[in-house]
């Protein structure tokens, strides 16, 4: 018995004890880490593994070789970086890369800058940010207008307004995504068709998807915006209700107007919260996968295909899935989205708003 | 159970705040109406107030029109869909139809997740196989392949669910209270890494798609709910252990104290004085955390056969291709989807808003 407690002793005055002891309350936090790694670290590193290797379908569920008796990887082989100077390069530019033709590269991006990249890639590239840049700041200012009148002193029932409002956040997004598909149905009977055809703007149904690129990126702006508006309007709510009653009071007695009151003292209290608000809605724009999912694949003609749905449709189309050519896509999605957050943590001030740190 | 019945309570009063509504309405008519006879209120007043009230539910009608829109469809028959404010013939055949015909079962059995069979209590045969909702009397077929397999939907949704509030709240209301109330090495560095997960949560599940998808096929677990959920509920982990933190940090330190001084253990005072004090925050993780499993397409479309479809993947098989779906039965079925999630926000409306507001203390 003593000498069990004596190594226990010694085991405690040992450094490695203590500090095992001092951070016995890791273990409350562990469980959920160690989960949420399993199902998100780990197929991290396995995509980073697959996007160095040709896989597919065809070879990776072959065999049962596996990477240092790991990783399953059947029949696939390393290629190197070829997914990636794939992605980034036309056709000619990654052959005259992947043989040492740099001179030729050259060349080419001298006589036709365009042709020594990949269209689908830098299309979709640029798309997302249009996307991102375009629907911010609409679900920004519809979320603080929405806000502002929701809490406005003349307003009765706010409550129960309220409560309809946000009511899209507790609605599947995929419920909401399929009712705008119906909203904007090529059909004569999707919504805005009806409403279009009956003012008389139009004389016959639009395809809204499959007709333009841009009616269609607009359709995807406005669903965005009804998808995420509530989120705003929750962040804008609460912060409105902490902005100090004294300074508008004051601001009023000194004859301040709606305007001056607006630009003085409320834009300025709530401005943390809402700066916050938008970092996170951005993100969830950049990730947009669903709506062009839905809404007809990136139509027409794969131009509206965003970067996640990019990377879905090379890794999942039946017998041509190229797993590694998506991986590498997901990979650089990844990265691009890391930089994004870095860039607004360090800009936004976010670890101040979440109140630690 | 306190935390139940609060919530219980509290949408009671909301309930009872609906219907009284019009009496309060009247009364307040009543008191303005006077007030303006007696010049004691300004009729500038009371314009602003019907301007603005107007406004706002103006507002909120057309930003709910398009659900509004669905319900008109799902309630119309006869394939004809031209928009009417108030259909002139309306048809519950498309709600049926989602339903599909209810029988009373030969034997109620109760399943345990994982076990199995627990009990198996056999109906009188004198009212088992009798119909519930019985089809043919509105005239529809009462083949059980006519309707939608919404209930078969549901079962697969919900056991995906259990596991996935069952996985997440085990790690999530440990972790947050370490989080808030505990200091261990890289505490700070991993709330940072919470918090800037919270913004990538989605799009990351997406992102590793192709590795989930290939790692889920090795494994043998295509096609299988329980891995399913249990991804749901780790997902789910960064996002609402943040949330609860928060919510834990507006609780003052004090009450602990004075359990601690009353000898209390620690997971007494957990027990007894953070959770009871954290319902509201338990209330919105939890929301949030059913919700995960519950709503997700893009990962269940992927890795589930027609079988095993959770309500998600059905609902977007009903929605077909535009050309040919039948809009009353996808209006019907995808408003069956989700009217009991927005009834649900509606009422924990207030909790949502105080869980979110990042620290603030109430409840």
């Amino acid at each position: 018995m003593s000498t069990v407690s004596d190594a226990a002793q010694r085991f405690k005055e040992s450094s490695i004890g203590s500090v095992l002891e001092e951070n016995s309350s890791a273990a409350l936090v562990l469980p959920g880490l160690l989960l949420w790694s399993m199902f998100m670290l780990l197929p991290m590193v396995y995509i980073f593994i697959l996007s160095l290797t040709n896989a597919q379908p065809a070879n990776l569920f072959v065999g049962d070789n596996r990477l240092l008796g790991l990783v399953p990887l059947g029949e696939a082989d390393f290629i190197g970086l070829e997914n990636y100077i794939e992605l980034l390069f036309s056709i000619q530019a990654a052959n005259d890369i992947q043989s040492g033709a740099y001179g030729a590269v050259f060349d080419l991006f001298l006589s036709d800058p365009v042709a020594v990249f990949n269209y689908s890639f830098w299309n979709s590239f640029l798309v997302t940010w249009a996307f991102v840049i375009v629907s911010v700041t609409g679900k920004v200012l519809l979320g603080i207008a929405i806000a502002m009148i929701m809490t406005g002193n003349r307003v009765r029932g706010k409550r129960y307004l309220r409560g309809v409002i946000i009511m899209p956040m507790g609605v599947p997004v995929i419920f909401s995504i399929l009712v705008w598909r119906a909203v904007f149905s090529g059909a004569q009977f999707g919504l805005m068709n009806q409403l279009l055809l009956n003012i008389g703007v139009i004389d016959q149904a639009i395809n809204w998807f499959y007709d333009d690129r841009w009616l269609a990126f607009s359709t995807y702006v406005v669903t965005e915006m009804w998808l995420a508006y509530p989120f705003m309007v929750l962040i804008t709510v609460s912060a409105l209700q902490n902005v100090n009653g004294d300074l508008l009071d004051a601001a009023e007695v000194d004859g301040a107007g709606f305007f001056s009151r607006m630009r003085h003292v409320i834009l300025p209290s709530i401005r943390r919260p809402v700066m916050f608000g938008t970092i996170l809605t951005s993100a969830a724009s950049f990730q947009q996968f669903l709506i062009p999912f839905v809404f007809g694949t990136g139509a027409p003609n794969d131009q509206n295909q965003l970067l996640l749905l990019y990377a879905y449709v090379e890794a999942f189309s039946g017998n041509k899935s190229l797993y590694g050519k998506g991986a590498a896509i997901s990979l650089t999605v990844l990265f691009f989205i890391g930089m994004f957050m870095w860039v607004a943590v360090k800009r936004g001030n976010l670890a101040e708003e979440a109140g630690e740190v | 159970m306190s935390l139940a019945s609060g919530i219980v309570r509290s949408v009671y009063e909301d309930l009872r705040g609906i219907v009284l509504a019009p009496y309060n309405l009247a009364k307040e008519f009543r008191y303005t109406y006077h007030g303006l006879q007696r010049g004691e209120i300004p009729p500038k007043h009371v314009a602003w107030t019907w301007i603005s009230t107007l406004g706002a539910v103006l507002i909120a009608g057309l930003l709910m029109f398009p659900v509004y829109w669905m319900f008109t469809i799902a309630i119309s028959g006869g394939g004809i869909y031209s928009f009417e404010f108030l259909p002139t013939n309306p048809t519950l055949e498309n709600f049926i139809w989602v339903i599909g015909p209810l029988t009373v079962p030969d034997n109620i059995v109760i399943n345990g997740p994982l076990v199995g069979e627990l009990f198996r209590i056999p109906v009188p045969a004198s009212i088992g196989g009798l119909y519930i909702l019985d089809p043919g009397q509105f005239g529809m077929p009462r083949r059980p392949e006519y309707y939608s397999g919404f209930i078969a939907y549901a079962e697969n949704s919900a056991y995906v669910s259990f596991w996935t509030v069952v996985v997440a709240m085990a790690v999530i209301i440990p972790g947050a209270y370490g989080m808030s109330r505990r200091d261990f090495i890289g505490r700070k560095k991993l709330l940072y890494l919470y918090i800037l997960l919270t913004q990538v949560g989605g799009g990351l599940g997406i992102a590793v798609l192709i590795a989930l998808y290939t790692i889920f096929q090795n494994l043998g677990w295509l096609n299988e709910l329980l891995p399913l959920g249990i991804y749901y509920g780790a997902g789910a982990v960064p996002f609402n252990t943040w949330l609860l933190k928060t919510y834990m940090d507006g609780i003052p330190i004090s009450y602990e104290e004075a359990a601690i001084v009353d000898g209390a253990p620690s997971w007494r005072i957990v027990y007894e004085v953070i959770i009871p004090l954290s319902k509201a925050g338990l209330a919105t993780v939890f929301v949030f955390i059913f919700l995960a499993g519950w709503t997700d397409f893009v990962i269940a479309q992927l890795m589930l056969d027609q079988n095993n479809w959770t309500l998600p993947v059905g609902l977007y098989d009903y929605s077909g291709r535009p050309s040919e779906m039948d809009w009353g039965h996808f209006s019907a079925f995808a408003l069956a989807f989700a009217t009991p999630l927005m009834l649900v926000y509606f009422f924990a409306q207030r909790y949502i808003e105080s869980g979110l507001s990042f620290g603030g203390m109430e409840g």
